[in-house]
């Protein structure tokens, strides 16, 4: 904490100095709009900025902090929450950060807070190569708009002091998408022994007492509603907005299923979730994706199954604190266009995630690792992840094929419903039931 | 009965080792029925585990322990017909006068109402009969003791065994439990086995007093004897108010209140001053021989003031042949 | 709150002074009076600050209202209206109050029999204290890891189904053992146990050896020693014992869940979920609720046995 204050002392002296200095170039600079390039003194200075940077564990990795000061000289923080823990900070502690790396549906609790500034889309320089889902919701033109909280929907905001979501592109987004997923139901094959095919397989009771489901209430809960939608039990206006008849009648049926023994355990770390599945004290269950390779690097044999009904899908972005200005700002800014410049995308779809802007991280992929998890080819090599472990022999091909396969069967996203407080009550009480 | 009566408590060889030390010493004890025995000894001389052998509270290490006529050597403490008081009273601190003094009963399986109707009679006697749901804390020392005794005398037992009963008491109360101890020693009309470290309560209390040094009997006699006749010089000693001193026969004793000061007689030794000690009624006098041995004068205060002994002033210290007592080497 | 029953010595100083009744006396008495505050000052300030003012806050916040990201004042009641009509509070405090009674009646019994044994039929002070401190070895790590290391001990295919298996005794994994509310009074007694043993052995340390020898003397049995002294006279630090381990089970929140695999709740973990969704005038209403019980619970204990004097 100490430190902390320290470091914000030194920063704001030196921008104090630095703005009596060169007040005229520094409103130049920042009139113009340009971002490509500093002038010298931007440069040096900024090598004396330090953004403190927090969120899930997923892409809060040190590796894009080593590049961060290799790339762009400044200091990058980062700190790795539960994303329970990252909702209640982006909300209550708005001077405990400088960068969010929140999830959409997180983005659309906190918003309202007033804790995020709103970002200006003309200095992002790959915006244009941004995929549809994060702009107008369609991947492809010809695309159906999922259900739940799609990153296009609490994306933008009017304008640079924004507090409601607009429904088109403004100019002005309030995260930058940066990493997603399609989450799907992990199995054991071995233990198992027969395909799987549909999220009902969730509460098959063949499963019974092997079975798991992620206690995080807006995550698991739309888990249950693919499964009730998929048993043709409750018939959704929107799952990602449910109400309160729908969240009843689906608490209902998983109640029911919890009180008959379906479920092993609920977990609520990623971790847990990996041990669950090693152990073989659960053969199917909610899983996230590197979760499978966690399981699968142990040499257990683990599959993110692609179901019929498709997937549950989430994506994160980046947010900006309201608390950021002047040179730092500047370097926000100057790291988001870092982001999606190639790098950090490369980074993460070699650990199986999605990038932002998937054209530049290929740059940074060689091309059997472009065909194997972009564009669902069979792996003509091993397959390592950044940090060198072998996800896949040669010979294999991705869960689920290509990202527009993938990505293109999203069902619905991770979501804050408008009866929320309801919802999180009902789930409430169907762990304690 | 008169035989079983002369021979109530018997001691025989009676022994009690811990590892290789004998704590006590193959003892022969004999008391008879309803007398005031008192064990006196320094600590660690062996008179608590002899008590607590008789009480069943220690094994008995060899020799026996007979209790009217029965051999209890071996039997659990309610089997013996003893009864024991402990130094801190032991009294249970959650239950009250009633249930402590109950307590015996109500272990043995007796009714409620029973039991305090007994300790009903046993109250009246000791006067605690207001105080029946006081708990242990809310009394007076005395009244605790008290308490204690009735606790132990409920079973009807043939003999009381006390441990150092008085020693928790200030010195104004012992003197006055005391008195109550031997007037009630006198009205049950059983033996007292009562183990105490203090001259004074031996005396005082005692019908037999059995000095005990190092896990033996020194001596076992009246109070009167005790003090007029000790066997040998510990006990002359331990018991106090005597002067040792060496004859051609060897040790004799001579009680401090038969020697005098500045008057020459049978013998006369010359000594000098050295210490006075005024009591009120009596005064104490220190003085020293040439040989440097101590010796102790103790005269009415009439005879002190009738003289000017001063410390430091040369004197002589004279007796009377038949005030020397010869003591066994 | 007066502080001179905090500074008796004071107090005697005051009582003395009064009774000479000099004018003299009086300044004195007075600045005895107000040292007596100064001296009780650091006291006051420390629970007024880490015990009153958090109490009241959470008070006051209970009646608040809230949103996804905020919560502001308000003076509503729908923050206690749902805890008392939801039928999962009923549940809930239903299923914390048998963890409850199930942990403290082994921790009760696992408690008194240690401090029995250390107590009664270790002699040696040396040897006391020897076992006494193995027994707080398992407490020197956190009890996190003490509670997880359960985990694959208990799995279905953890150690004590392979030997079980190996041995013959079942034929197939017992699902029981792990993740149910077996596991979890498992693991609280596990980690709770000493906070029994700790005081009750404390108190047994205290009883007077002559009272058994007394109580032995008037004909008790070992038994009859058992249940008529030592275990009336072990009440108060089975009290204390008792109250350590009902409100921190009463209060835990992680046991319930690593142990139950999440499928427990406990009204801990309501609290715990409340908070993590942002729902905090919720939360600190089910969190004046609780307190309100756990007070209560510890109240009746106590009107009892008088702990006072081991303390």
């Amino acid at each position: 904490m100490k430190k902390t204050e320290n470091s914000n002392t030194e920063k704001s002296l030196s921008r104090r100095s630095f703005l009596k200095g060169t007040a005229a170039s520094a409103g130049a600079v920042l009139g113009s709009g340009v971002v490509t390039g500093f002038p010298t003194v931007w440069a040096q200075n900024i090598k004396n900025v330090t953004l403190r940077q927090f969120g899930t564990g997923v892409s809060n990795l040190n590796e894009v902090a080593a590049k961060v000061k290799e790339d762009l000289g400044f200091t990058l923080e980062m700190t790795a929450l539960d994303s329970d823990s990252v909702t209640q900070r982006a909300a209550t502690q708005p001077k405990s950060f400088d960068i969010a790396d929140i999830e959409y549906w997180i983005c659309k609790k906190v918003w309202g807070s007033g804790n995020l500034q709103a970002m200006d889309t003309s200095k992002i320089k790959n915006y244009d190569k941004i995929v549809g889902t994060f702009k107008s919701g369609k991947l492809t033109p010809e695309s159906v708009i999922a259900q739940g909280t799609a990153p296009h929907t609490v994306g933008f905001t009017e304008g640079a002091n924004g507090t409601t979501f607009a429904d088109n592109e403004t100019g002005w987004m309030t995260l930058i998408p940066t990493i997603y997923n399609a989450d799907t139901l992990g199995i054991r094959p071995d233990l198992i022994g027969r395909p799987i095919e549909s999220w009902t397989e969730l509460l098959n009771p063949e499963f019974k007492g092997k079975a798991s489901i992620l206690d995080i209430s807006s995550i698991g809960i739309m888990d249950a509603a693919m499964v009730c939608e998929a048993m043709g039990e409750v018939t959704y206006g929107d799952k990602g907005n449910m109400t309160k008849e729908e969240i009843d009648k689906t608490m209902a049926i998983f109640t029911e299923a919890k009180k008959a023994g379906q479920f092993r355990a609920f977990w609520k770390s990623f971790d847990e979730s990996v041990n669950l599945m090693a152990s073989g004290e659960v053969v199917i269950q909610s899983m996230w994706s590197p979760a499978i390779t966690a399981v699968r690097s142990k040499g257990i044999p683990c599959v993110y199954q692609p179901l019929k009904e498709g997937y549950r899908s989430w994506g994160g972005g980046l947010g900006l604190s309201a608390n950021l200005s002047g040179l730092e700002l500047e370097a926000a800014y100057e790291y988001i266009n870092w982001y999606l410049d190639g790098w950090v995308g490369g980074f993460l779809m070699r650990q199986g995630y999605y990038s932002a802007v998937p054209e530049t991280s290929k740059n940074y992929m060689s091309e059997d690792e472009w065909g194997f998890w972009f564009e669902g080819k069979e792996a003509k090599g091993d397959i390592t992840n950044p940090f060198g472990d072998v996800m896949e022999k040669a010979g294999a091909v991705r869960d689920g094929g290509s990202f527009y396969d993938r990505m293109g069967a999203v069902a619905c996203w991770n979501a804050v419903m408008d009866e929320n407080k309801y919802m999180v009550r009902k789930w409430n009480e169907f762990i304690a039931a | 009965m008169s035989m079983a009566r002369s021979k109530h408590l018997e001691l025989i060889k009676t022994t009690k080792l811990y590892g290789d030390v004998k704590a006590v010493d193959a003892i022969d004890l004999t008391i008879d029925e309803g007398k005031y025995v008192c064990i006196l000894g320094p600590s660690g001389c062996g008179k608590s585990s002899l008590l607590r052998m008789v009480a069943g509270h220690e094994v008995t290490s060899s020799g026996d322990i007979i209790l009217a006529n029965k051999n209890i050597t071996d039997f659990p403490p309610t089997k013996r017909g003893t009864a024991m008081m402990f130094q801190n009273y032991a009294l249970f601190p959650h239950l009250t006068v009633q249930d402590n003094i109950a307590f015996p009963l109500k272990m043995s399986g007796m009714e409620k109402a029973a039991r305090y109707k007994q300790v009903d009679i046993l109250l009246e006697r000791v006067q605690l009969k207001s105080l029946h749901d006081r708990k242990p804390d809310q009394l007076s020392g005395g009244q605790q003791q008290r308490v204690a005794l009735a606790r132990a005398m409920i079973t009807n037992p043939q003999i009381l065994l006390l441990d150092e009963p008085l020693s928790a008491l200030d010195p104004f109360l012992r003197t006055k439990i005391r008195a109550e101890l031997k007037q009630l020693q006198r009205d049950l009309g059983i033996s007292f086995l009562h183990v105490t470290h203090s001259q004074d309560e031996a005396l005082a209390l005692s019908d037999l007093v059995v000095v005990m040094n190092e896990g033996r009997i020194e001596q076992a006699a009246t109070a009167k004897d005790v003090f007029n006749a000790p066997a040998n010089e510990f006990v002359a000693r331990f018991i106090g108010g005597h002067n040792i001193i060496e004859t051609d026969n060897g040790k004799a004793a001579i009680r401090v209140d038969r020697v005098h000061l500045g008057r020459k007689s049978y013998a006369s030794l010359p000594v000098s001053i050295q210490e006075i000690e005024f009591l009120g009624a009596r005064v104490c006098i220190k003085v020293i021989d040439e040989n440097g041995r101590e010796f102790s004068v103790d005269m009415t205060d009439e005879m002190f003031f009738a003289h000017s002994f001063e410390i430091g002033a040369s004197s002589f210290l004279s007796w009377e042949k038949e005030d020397v007592h010869q003591l066994a080497a | 709150m007066d502080p001179e029953q905090f500074c008796s010595g004071f107090r005697y100083k005051r009582d003395r002074t009064s009774i000479m009744k000099t004018g003299k006396s009086e300044v004195v008495a007075k600045a005895a009076q107000k040292l007596s505050w100064f001296l009780v000052l650091p006291l006051v300030l420390i629970l007024a600050f880490f015990l009153i003012l958090p109490l009241v806050t959470i008070g006051i916040v209970s009646f608040w209202d809230y949103n996804e990201w905020n919560f502001f004042p308000a003076f509503i009641f729908d923050n206690y209206h749902y805890v008392f009509t939801s039928h999962v509070t009923l549940a809930t405090y239903l299923k914390t109050l048998k963890f409850t009674v199930l942990t403290w009646f082994f921790c009760v019994t696992i408690g008194f029999t240690v401090a029995y044994f250390l107590a009664f039929h270790v002699r040696s002070l040396k040897w006391q204290i020897a076992l006494f401190l193995l027994c707080t070895i398992p407490f020197w790590t956190s009890n996190i890891i003490r509670m997880i290391s359960w985990i694959p001990f208990l799995g279905r295919n953890g150690i004590a189904n392979s030997i079980l298996l190996e041995m013959g005794i079942i034929e197939a994994p017992l699902e029981w053992l792990l993740f149910s509310d077996f596991a979890v009074v498992l693991a609280f007694v596990h980690l709770y146990a000493l906070f029994m043993v700790v005081p009750i052995f404390n108190t047994m340390m205290r009883i007077d050896k002559s009272l058994i020898e007394a109580a032995h003397d008037a004909g008790a049995s070992g038994f009859q020693i058992l249940t008529n002294i030592i275990i009336p006279l072990t009440k108060p630090g089975i009290m204390i014992g008792s109250i350590f381990v009902i409100t921190l089970v009463m209060g835990d929140f992680i046991t319930v869940r690593f142990m139950s695999g999440g499928q427990s709740a406990s009204v801990g973990r309501i609290i715990s979920n409340e908070i993590a969704l942002l729902q905090y005038p919720a939360a600190a209403a089910n969190a004046v609720v609780l307190l309100s019980v756990v007070i209560f619970m510890v109240a009746i204990m106590l009107r009892f046995v008088d702990i006072r004097k081991e303390l």
